[in-house]
């Protein structure tokens, strides 16, 4: 374990902690607030490296799946994402520790792919795995409409009638995305079923809260259906593109010293935590 | 055998890629195209089964949901394609990438000769474009100035008429082949002017005032004796080019250690001024380091260290890459942020990156005249902001901040300034973070990326004007994917205690990081032998020099090397040991088994003569320049809707959206702020600790049109500039620190090619004689810099005649300070209707080398000075007042002036201003437009909520401070006249869009 005094001995954290494995190495780069969001949450968050699965014994630490209780393909650019953004991941995984994947989540754990980790799990198929398929890839996200990388704070609808167990509770938050490859596309039938069968999670909106109908910058990807999130059928393997571990402080925010000026005024406290933890919470939650 | 796997989307899908380039050519060069759509392709050229080929195809490369992929061409109608590959031996990322799936996929090797090539073909389709010559002409123009630069890459350009639909683009394979038999090469020094001719032949840039050294070195009859123990006589060439790399102006910095001659024609006065750097840079640093504690390391290694808190430290530094950006603007600049980046993971033993910054100075971006750039600085910006969007971004290092300025002279040759910002803790395993050294017996370790002949003499070719024969080898491709496994790897064997010293590989390459990492234990010995390569047939002094990128050079004991050879392959990062520390006092290098250098490193610590300078200082005023004879004008309204959209001062969103600037989750203060989140802040601020308060403030500045007047100036305003940057977002008085990056035109005084030479040398003397007395008198020590000569270029112009074209004398000036609690933050967009608008510091009239007077073509006389005494006080109040959270905004005037940076604060909070002029403290100033837009240095912009007006000016009573109105709910900007009549009065959307204009389609 690197000690980079980044993340602390963690106070948030019982007993009864669930253990997050962060998956790190291959030029996946958002390990550190991952795990500090999860501790945050209250979860044991261990940063592992890949070859940790893969050939833990050879290198002198050995990591097993069997351990965790949550999952977590962080953000990044895995192999500089040439091939398509979290392809050469998901190759990696699917042929070297697919069924150990798909055993954990039948064990009824959970799984979290944000940004490039949710184009690695529509690669590995784990998403959206209608009818129980996690093996067949039915959805993409590919280049942004604007034909560049982009970074941009987003709102987002929350829909209350998904199954997803990560976003309970919630309506709307805001999230900043960064990405180049995230417009989420699939055919119209397999578009018809996720909305029909409860599986979109988030959709890119405008300031009132309602879906952006494709306008830019509110949708900033050209996503199809403003999809930003979707889940499982189980509602436990969730992947979506805005990162809410990157708004763990309430600093996070573009305009909290706006906000700063409201609560000093009105003579309200600081909220402090940011609202992406909520995420984090409600996986804690569920084990719970 | 070799197969052409094409990938393209399906039909129906959207292709963003196609229409990008589809918009550019609009834009760029008012070619009409209907379509344009990407077919990516890879070109495998290994023993590969039928079988494995289609299983690579179908599980790896081939999206089933939005791609179709074939081993046959995929084009479908067009008018004209372009094909774009590499050359050979050009960095080929997702080729290698694409080599590592295969082998994990099939559990197979790869054989040294097999490999992987990416290309791309593009379908071209317009009607307009004719089949003709011309329109051969209008697509050649598109492969040759948009999709291709033909230093690393080449192309192919195909009619659909004369296509051929079963053969495609046929194979193509650049595969390097050097039928060279690799040699070591004994250079003769019978004389002075042999040397010199052989230095030339061989472009290893020798000083010529070195060459005696050198030869009378080789001379020494104990030299000889020892050397022919070794079977060694004459200097080979793998010594010279060690000795050249060594004493190159880039790693040596000959001309700040220089002796100048200064001359002032205008008092007659008469200074020499040895050595720049002593007396300049570190002089004033040291006394300031005995003064700070938090000062922890500088002046010694590859960035500066500075105390974050307790247990934590940062580290920084900054570089530029102009001349490689310069002639391959993406890769270039690409490989300029990932090489800083190794400076701090370089530096102690090593630090984890949390922030990257960029500056570019270029040519205007609609320039329509005759000169001929090598790159047009249309096409140069869009390359540099791209290849530091993939460094950065790929790195997993946020980029929060930088700049852009447009000069013409900045079209001989552009700057690209790239800064790193680490952190480390303060020990590592027990032992201080920032001490390392080398001890006898230790191995060297080159981890990282291989070498190939990319990059051979980037040092000497950076110390040189750029020409069209600047040799084309030194233009490399950073690849951020190798570098990060690096990083990530180097910071796990730093916490095990396995690393004794780190440095990285950039300029010099092997002999600069061995070079100097074995002056710590006093020798080594290295077989370049062992040195993994990217191909073979390099030769020695090659394999010593190469600048290939993604290296760090390592010293491990030999009881640490199996535990790091296991952490080099968790991170899947190839390790060597290619040699040992000695302290024999020489550097020792065989090759095929024999020794190639037996050198003596004392040789480079003495006796090489100090570079002299001749500088003449004529005061402005003896050069002919005045203040121009102007009337206020009539329409003050159109006044400022034009300085908004001026390409100094206008909008740079666009920028800024292709920056990862949050990811690490640390962000603050982002660049953006207001309600919109599109107006930029005057710093950042990053909490890069998740679990503490605590904040980096992060700010630059340059400022280079001052230096039409007088580089003292400049550097003066650009320190105070960063300096009240830092502070309006909350910085700390007592934690500023600095990194001053020079780049400056040629100072050596030559009567046809640099008959200003002298002038120049004087604008550097008075630049670092600035230098020292802000930093002093502001109190900031200078935690890192460098400086790049030779800001010069040759353009050719319209009738085939050449001119000389040289950038402003330029400082980029880079500020950090350290905040207690990130919730004192403060940004510049106004907040509430109702509270009170106040402005700091004394306006002048001040307006030489102002963005009013060039709106104008003028440069006048009057440039802002800073005056120490009369600032200080009132930046001290301005931290206190944020310290007591009484200011809702705050917002230093820089270019532009009150004008501007009024509109500014209204239309990011999308509240009108109500100002009235004559309450705007200044000394002498009547005129509005004067009073509107002088750029004197030291004043703010600050709004406080009227419950806190008498705390406020309590705390500013005798200071340059007033009230000069209210923010209102009006969306309006209203500016008075004396009297309280109104001036001029405008809406804040009409305030937006004109700053937002001439970049919005961006």
């Amino acid at each position: 374990m690197q000690k980079d005094n980044n993340i602390s001995p963690s106070s948030f954290r019982s007993r009864s902690a669930p253990k997050a494995l962060v998956l790190t190495g291959y030029g996946l780069n958002c390990d550190w607030e991952t795990a500090y969001a999860f501790e945050l949450a209250g979860a044991e968050a261990h940063r592992i490296h890949i070859n940790q699965l893969l050939m833990g014994e050879k290198i002198g630490q050995i990591a097993r799946l069997e351990d965790y209780q949550i999952l977590a393909f962080i953000g990044g650019f895995s192999w500089g994402d040439d091939h398509g953004a979290g392809v050469l991941l998901a190759t990696k995984l699917l042929y070297n520790i697919g069924e150990q994947i798909l055993g954990f989540i039948e064990a009824g754990n959970l799984v979290i792919g944000i940004c490039n980790g949710f184009q690695a799990l529509v690669n590995l198929g784990l998403l959206p795995g209608l009818d129980g398929d996690y093996r067949s890839r039915r959805v993409a996200l590919i280049g942004n409409d604007c034909g560049s990388f982009r970074d941009q704070w987003v709102s987002l609808k929350v829909e209350e009638d998904s199954v997803c167990v990560f976003t309970r509770g919630l309506k709307n938050l805001e999230l900043p995305i960064r990405h180049g490859e995230g417009k989420f596309y699939a055919e119209k039938p397999v578009i018809g079923r996720l909305l029909g069968e409860n599986q979109v999670v988030l959709r890119y909106a405008d300031s009132e809260g309602s879906p952006a109908g494709g306008s830019f910058p509110e949708n900033p990807n050209g996503s199809l259906e403003d999809i930003a999130g979707i889940c499982d059928p189980t509602g436990r393997v969730f992947g979506l593109m805005p990162h809410p571990e990157a708004y763990n402080h309430w600093t996070n925010h573009p305009n909290w010293t706006r906000f700063k000026e409201s609560y000093r005024r009105g003579g309200e406290p600081y909220p402090q935590e940011g609202y992406g933890i909520q995420i984090f919470r409600n996986a804690v939650a569920y084990f719970r | 055998m070799v197969a052409r796997l094409e990938i393209t989307l399906k039909p129906d899908l959207f292709d963003a890629e196609g229409e990008a380039i589809r918009r550019k050519a609009r834009d760029y060069f008012n070619i009409q195209l209907d379509e344009v759509r990407t077919i990516h392709v890879l070109t495998i050229d290994a023993q590969l089964t039928q079988e494995q080929l289609e299983s690579a195809r179908r599980q790896i490369f081939t999206n089933p949901v939005s791609q179709i992929s074939s081993f046959r061409p995929l084009a479908t109608p067009f008018d004209w394609a372009i094909w774009v590959g590499f050359r050979p031996g050009v960095r080929d990322n997702p080729g290698s990438t694409a080599v590592e799936a295969m082998e994990d996929l099939f559990k197979i090797r790869f054989q040294p000769e097999e490999s992987v090539y990416t290309s791309r073909l593009y379908l071209l389709c317009s009607d307009r474009l004719g089949k003709s010559k011309r329109g051969y002409r209008s697509v050649e123009g598109i492969a040759r100035q948009l999709l291709a630069n033909d230093l690393i890459q080449q192309w192919r350009v195909y009619s659909g008429d004369e296509w051929n639909p079963d053969e495609g683009i046929g194979i193509i394979i650049p595969k390097v082949r050097l039928a060279h038999q690799p040699s070591v090469e004994t250079l003769s020094i019978s004389s002075d002017a042999e040397l010199e001719r052989l230095s030339l032949e061989r472009n290893l840039a020798l000083h010529p005032r070195d060459i005696p050294v050198i030869r009378s070195y080789f001379l020494q009859p104990e030299v000889r004796d020892a050397r022919s123990k070794f079977g060694l006589g004459d200097p080979t060439d793998v010594e010279l080019e060690y000795i050249s790399q060594a004493r190159s102006d880039h790693c040596n910095h000959n001309t700040f250690q220089g002796k100048f001659s200064y001359h002032d024609l205008s008092t007659g006065e008469q200074t020499v001024v040895d050595n720049l750097f002593k007396t300049c840079i570190e002089a004033p640093t040291l006394r300031l380091q005995k003064e700070k504690d938090w000062v922890i390391s500088v002046l010694w290694d590859n960035a500066g260290v500075a105390r974050f808190d307790q247990d934590t430290y940062y580290v920084i530094t900054g570089e530029t890459h102009n001349s490689p950006s310069n002639m391959e603007a993406y890769g270039g600049a690409l490989t300029g942020i990932v090489g800083v980046y190794r400076d701090p993971m370089g530096t102690g033993k090593g630090s984890r990156l949390i922030a990257g910054t960029y500056g570019y100075c270029v040519g205007y971006r609609d320039y329509r005249g005759p000169l001929k750039p090598h790159l047009h600085p249309r096409r140069l910006l869009d390359g540099v902001i791209e290849g530091v969007r993939d460094g950065g971004n790929k790195s997993g290092i946020p980029t929060p901040y930088g700049q852009v300025f447009f000069d013409h002279g900045y079209m001989g040759k552009c700057l690209v300034f790239v800064t790193a910002i680490g952190l480390m803790p303060a020990t590592v395993s027990g032992t201080p973070s920032e001490k390392k050294t080398t001890t006898a017996g230790d191995l060297i370790i080159m981890c990282g990326g291989r070498i190939g002949k990319d990059g051979i003499h980037g040092v000497t070719a950076s110390s040189e004007i750029y020409s069209e024969q600047t040799p084309a080898g030194h233009v490399q491709i950073g690849d951020p994917y190798t570098q990060k496994k690096m990083h990530d790897f180097l910071l796990e064997a730093r916490d095990e205690g396995l690393i004794a010293f780190i440095t990285d590989n950039g300029g010099g390459g092997l002999s600069s990081s061995i070079g100097e990492s074995s002056r710590f234990s006093g020798g080594a010995f290295v077989e370049l032998d062992e040195v993994p390569l990217k191909y073979q047939g390099l030769d020695a002094w090659e394999i010593w020099v190469s600048e290939s990128q993604e290296r760090m050079t390592v010293a491990v004991k030999p009881q640490h090397l199996s535990r790091f050879m296991q952490l080099s392959h968790k991170h899947e990062v190839e390790s060597t040991v290619i040699g040992h520390y000695t302290d024999s006092g020489k550097l020792h290098i065989t090759s095929q088994g024999k020794t190639c250098a037996y050198v003596d490193l004392a040789l480079l610590e003495s006796g090489f003569p100090q570079w002299e300078f001749e500088a003449e200082w004529v005061a402005p005023e003896h050069r002919g320049l005045r203040e121009p004879v102007l009337s206020p004008p009539d329409n003050q309204r159109r006044i400022l809707l034009t300085m908004l959209s001026r390409a100094n001062i206008c909008s740079k969103e666009w920028i800024v959206r292709l920056y990862d600037h949050e990811v690490q989750g640390t962000s603050a203060i982002k660049h953006l702020v207001g309600v919109e989140r599109d107006v930029p802040n005057d710093g950042v601020v990053l909490r890069p600790r998740l679990d503490s308060l605590r904040g980096l403030a992060i700010a630059q500045a340059l400022n280079p049109t001052y230096s039409r007047i007088d580089a003292y100036h400049m550097v003066g305003c650009t320190i105070d500039e960063t300096v009240r940057r830092l502070l309006a977002v909350g910085g700390s008085f007592q934690h500023l620190a600095g990194v001053d990056n020079f780049c400056w035109p040629n100072i050596q005084y030559h009567p046809e090619s640099n008959p200003d030479g002298k002038l120049k040398a004087a604008q550097l003397v008075r630049a670092n004689w600035a230098l020292k007395d802000y930093c002093l008198g502001f109190g900031i020590p200078l935690l890192s810099g460098k400086d790049s000569m030779y800001v010069d270029g040759n353009l050719e112009g319209e009738f085939g005649e050449r001119h000389k074209v040289s950038g402003l004398e330029t400082l980029q000036f880079t500020g950090t300070s350290v905040i207690e609690d990130v919730q004192r933050c403060v940004t510049m967009d106004a907040k509430m209707a109702g509270d009170l608008i106040y402005v700091l510091g004394l306006t002048r009239n001040e307006l030489a080398g102002s963005e009013y007077y060039d709106l104008f073509d003028y440069t006048g006389l009057n440039v802002p000075q800073v005056r120490l005494k009369e600032v200080i006080p009132l930046y001290r109040a301005l931290e206190e007042a944020i310290r007591a959270e009484l200011l809702a905004s705050a917002h230093g005037i820089y270019r532009g002036g009150l004008g501007v940076h009024l509109a500014l604060v209204a239309v990011a909070g999308e509240l009108g201003l109500d100002v009235e002029l004559a309450q705007v403290p200044s000394e002498e100033v009547k005129r509005d437009d004067f009073l509107l837009y002088s750029e004197s240095a030291g004043r703010f912009i600050v709004t406080v909520a009227p419950e806190h007006k008498t705390d406020f000016e309590e705390l500013f009573k005798d200071l340059a401070c007033d009230c000069v109105g209210q923010v209102t709910a009006k969306q309006k900007l209203t500016v008075r006249s004396p009297g309280g009549k109104v001036l001029f009065r405008v809406g804040l959307q009409q305030l937006k869009s004109a700053w937002k204009k001439p970049f919005e389609n961006l």
